[in-house]
């Protein structure tokens, strides 16, 4: 089973594929629960505090907004503990932690750029390209270690 | 600033989506119910949430599954259930992951016959890396600038 | 309490700059509540395609369905809030379109903002004040002639000022400089008195606006206690005789100026703001001092001037004194570093504020600073417009105070 980072991470659908295909997802919902179960200053809705664009300096410099380096306090981590990912291309309806235009720019560089396995597709269609979407993402998974490489 | 006391601490919190032409929402928080053994379960308009340890919402989402594997699709959730800072009616409005998984709802009937298609097929051995030809290897080098 | 003003929040960023919660608290203060308008996928599709501008965000695109569920009547709101990420285009163009469309289509007042994780609930509750006032009291704003004897004092961060008004006339003013913020306000308020003639037992109602609002209005008792975007428009068009139709009311102030778009006498955008000191007040102050004049000396030594002349950015004050002393080291006149000071000014707010507000005529000048001549001219050429500056502007808030306070006069 190995770490894969799903883009949109917000992705039901890669989530669900990840999973279903016996290694664990990586996506927004393992960011913000990582925060909204850590006790410090409260910052609802999401507790991500005014120090988390700070953090987001490693992934982003201080000229880039505040939204985007937020985003990457919760995206960063999550990038670099992945082994593999899955790209869906253009989310245009993914909001919120995928609101960001930016963001997501940035995260795909970086996803593509880590050296690790990465499938990138479209959202299907149609039932044939619903197949093929399928049988992509299980013969990705299934190319991938079964033990994670610690 | 206020302090900020963390609930659910150690749990996982799941969606479990339903779309299918043979088991309504309704019908799968029933048959979850069933099984749920102890793990808290919360009905929604497209299915169930599940929280507990990692292991029970696990065991739990994998027995839920078989109910219909083409049509059940699970997500992690960030926040436990019922949560008022994701509530609709403490936002006002949905809030904006709802309408991503709209979109993603509207995409899953081409996932599951996708998934059925899988399910009668063998899917192929992955392909092995061939072993290298020394010609080739002899030639690459060859060429190679000192 | 009145219900709660309910102000619908379009926005992209505020959660993962941590500001979301300085959002809520600045609106809970003024006994507001944020909320985001529920619309469907399909709403957010639609709404996004028909106004035309393709942004790639997808929370953009939510901000814009959601802008035209208001504006269409889909979904009740009394204000308006947009935030976005400060130092982001694709943002800065949907916030300007989106303060533009609502405030041209429905009659929702709207502000918009850029954070940093810096925001602070502070920062945004004159803002939210101001919105919640034009959502809440419509009626009292709706006020056209100031009636009975009222008092208006204005608590600036350099100056507090104090009126008198009887009958719709000005009858008292007084001025002083901000220092203990009480004492300066009984000193012009004393000031406003005598000239008026009248005693405190004379006074209907008291109104106060301006940074020491809270403190002053406790301590005088007073009826209206009011932020000064809605109290400065009122009283712009008041002084200038323009309460009907549009107009522009432009406020630079000691510590921030004000740029706010104005119809029928109640603001419908506003900006508040400025990067740095050196786009206020302040800064004409340390020129004049530098100079060796009275700041009253400013302008009509501006007026002979030619701006051009000297190259002064005061985009940060201490840079800009720097460049005004290099200035007159290398021999430049005092006229024109006088006149490039007054430039300098009015070209930042210009370009950092009055970009995010429609223009329209007549532009009205008010604050002590519309007494500076250079800086009224500066403005007026920037703008290729005549700035008009009303009788009394300098005492703006206070006038503005007194007109209102008379809603409250006989326990109206």
């Amino acid at each position: 089973m190995v770490k894969v980072f799903i883009y949109p991470a917000t992705s039901l659908i890669l989530s669900d594929m990840v999973a279903r295909f016996g290694h664990e997802p990586l996506g927004s919902a393992i960011g913000i629960r990582e925060r909204i179960q850590t006790p410090g200053f409260e910052s609802p809705p999401l507790q991500i505090t005014p120090e988390e664009p700070k953090k987001g300096l490693k992934w982003a410099a201080v000229e880039v907004p505040s939204g985007v380096r937020g985003r990457m306090a919760v995206y960063g981590p999550l990038i670099e503990a992945a082994e593999a990912a899955i790209i869906v291309r253009n989310p245009d309806f993914a909001f919120g932690c995928m609101g960001c235009a930016r963001t997501n720019e940035l995260v795909l560089f970086h996803l593509r750029n880590r050296g690790f396995p990465v499938l990138e597709l479209d959202y299907p269609t149609s039932d044939d390209e619903g197949a093929a979407f399928v049988a992509a993402i299980r013969e990705f998974l299934e190319g991938l270690p079964k033990e994670a490489s610690q | 600033m206020a302090e900020y006391v963390p609930k659910y601490v150690g749990t996982v919190t799941k969606y479990v989506f339903v779309e299918s032409p043979l088991l309504t929402p309704k019908d799968l928080a029933v048959r979850a119910y069933e099984i749920s053994g102890g793990v808290m379960i919360k009905e929604t308009c497209f299915g169930l949430q599940v929280t507990g340890t990692p292991d029970e919402v696990e065991a739990l989402v994998a027995k839920v599954r078989e109910f219909d594997p083409s049509h059940i699709f699970v997500k992690d959730r960030g926040f436990p259930p019922g949560d008022e800072r994701r509530c609709r009616a403490n936002l006002g409005g949905a809030r904006p992951g709802y309408l991503g998984h709209e979109f993603e709802m509207g995409k899953v009937r081409y996932i599951s016959k996708g998934l059925e298609a899988a399910a009668t097929t063998v899917p192929p051995l992955p392909e092995k890396p061939k072993p290298f030809d020394a010609r080739r290897l002899k030639k690459l080098m060859d060429a190679e600038e000192p | 309490m009145s219900e709660k003003v309910r102000i619908a929040q379009l926005s992209c960023g505020p959660e993962y700059s941590g500001v979301q919660k300085e959002i809520y608290d600045a609106a809970a203060m003024v006994d507001a509540e944020v909320f985001f308008p529920d619309i469907m996928l399909d709403d957010v599709r639609e709404g996004f395609e028909s106004f035309g501008l393709d942004v790639r965000s997808p929370d953009l695109k939510l901000a814009i369905g959601r802008a035209k569920a208001l504006v269409e009547g889909k979904i009740d709101a009394d204000a308006v809030f947009i935030a976005t990420c400060f130092r982001c285009a694709e943002a800065a163009i949907v916030r300007n379109e989106l303060r533009r469309y609502i405030h041209e289509n429905s009659s929702l007042p709207v502000v918009s903002y850029s954070f940093t994780e810096r925001t602070t609930s502070g920062t945004l509750l004159t803002r939210m004040e101001a919105l919640t006032t034009i959502a809440r009291r419509r009626a009292l704003l709706a006020r056209e002639e100031q009636e009975g004897i009222t008092l208006g004092i204005d608590s600036g961060s350099s100056t507090t000022k104090a009126v008198v008004m009887k009958e719709n006339e000005i009858v008292g003013t007084g001025w002083l400089p901000t220092t203990e913020v009480l004492k300066s306000a009984e000193g012009a308020v004393d000031l406003a008195l005598a000239e008026a003639g009248v005693t405190m037992n004379d006074i209907q109602a008291i109104g106060t606006t301006g940074y020491g609002r809270y403190l002053i209005g406790k301590h005088f008792n007073a009826q209206l206690v009011q932020e000064e975007l809605t109290v400065n428009s009122k009283g712009a068009v008041y002084l200038a005789g323009r309460q009907h139709g549009p107009a522009t009311v432009i406020d630079i102030g000691g510590m921030d100026n004000k740029a706010i778009s104005v119809l029928d006498g109640i603001p419908g955008t506003f900006t508040m703001g400025g990067i740095c000191a050196g786009a206020s007040g302040r800064f004409l102050e340390m020129t004049a001092k530098r100079l060796g004049i009275d700041i009253t000396e400013l302008g009509p030594l501006a007026m002979k001037g030619m701006g051009e002349k000297v190259p002064m950015n005061s985009y940060c004050i201490v840079f800009g004194t720097q460049s005004l002393v290099n200035a007159l080291a290398e021999g430049s006149s005092r006229e024109d570093v006088a006149a490039a000071a007054c430039h300098s000014v009015a070209e930042q707010v210009f370009e950092q504020q009055l970009q995010e507000v429609d223009i329209k005529e007549p532009v009205i000048m008010v604050g002590g600073t519309s007494l500076i001549q250079g800086l009224v001219y500066a403005m007026g050429q920037l703008l290729q417009t005549e700035v008009v500056v009303p009788h009394h502007s300098q005492y703006i808030g206070a006038v503005g105070s007194a007109l209102l306070a008379s809603g409250f006069v006989k326990g109206e």
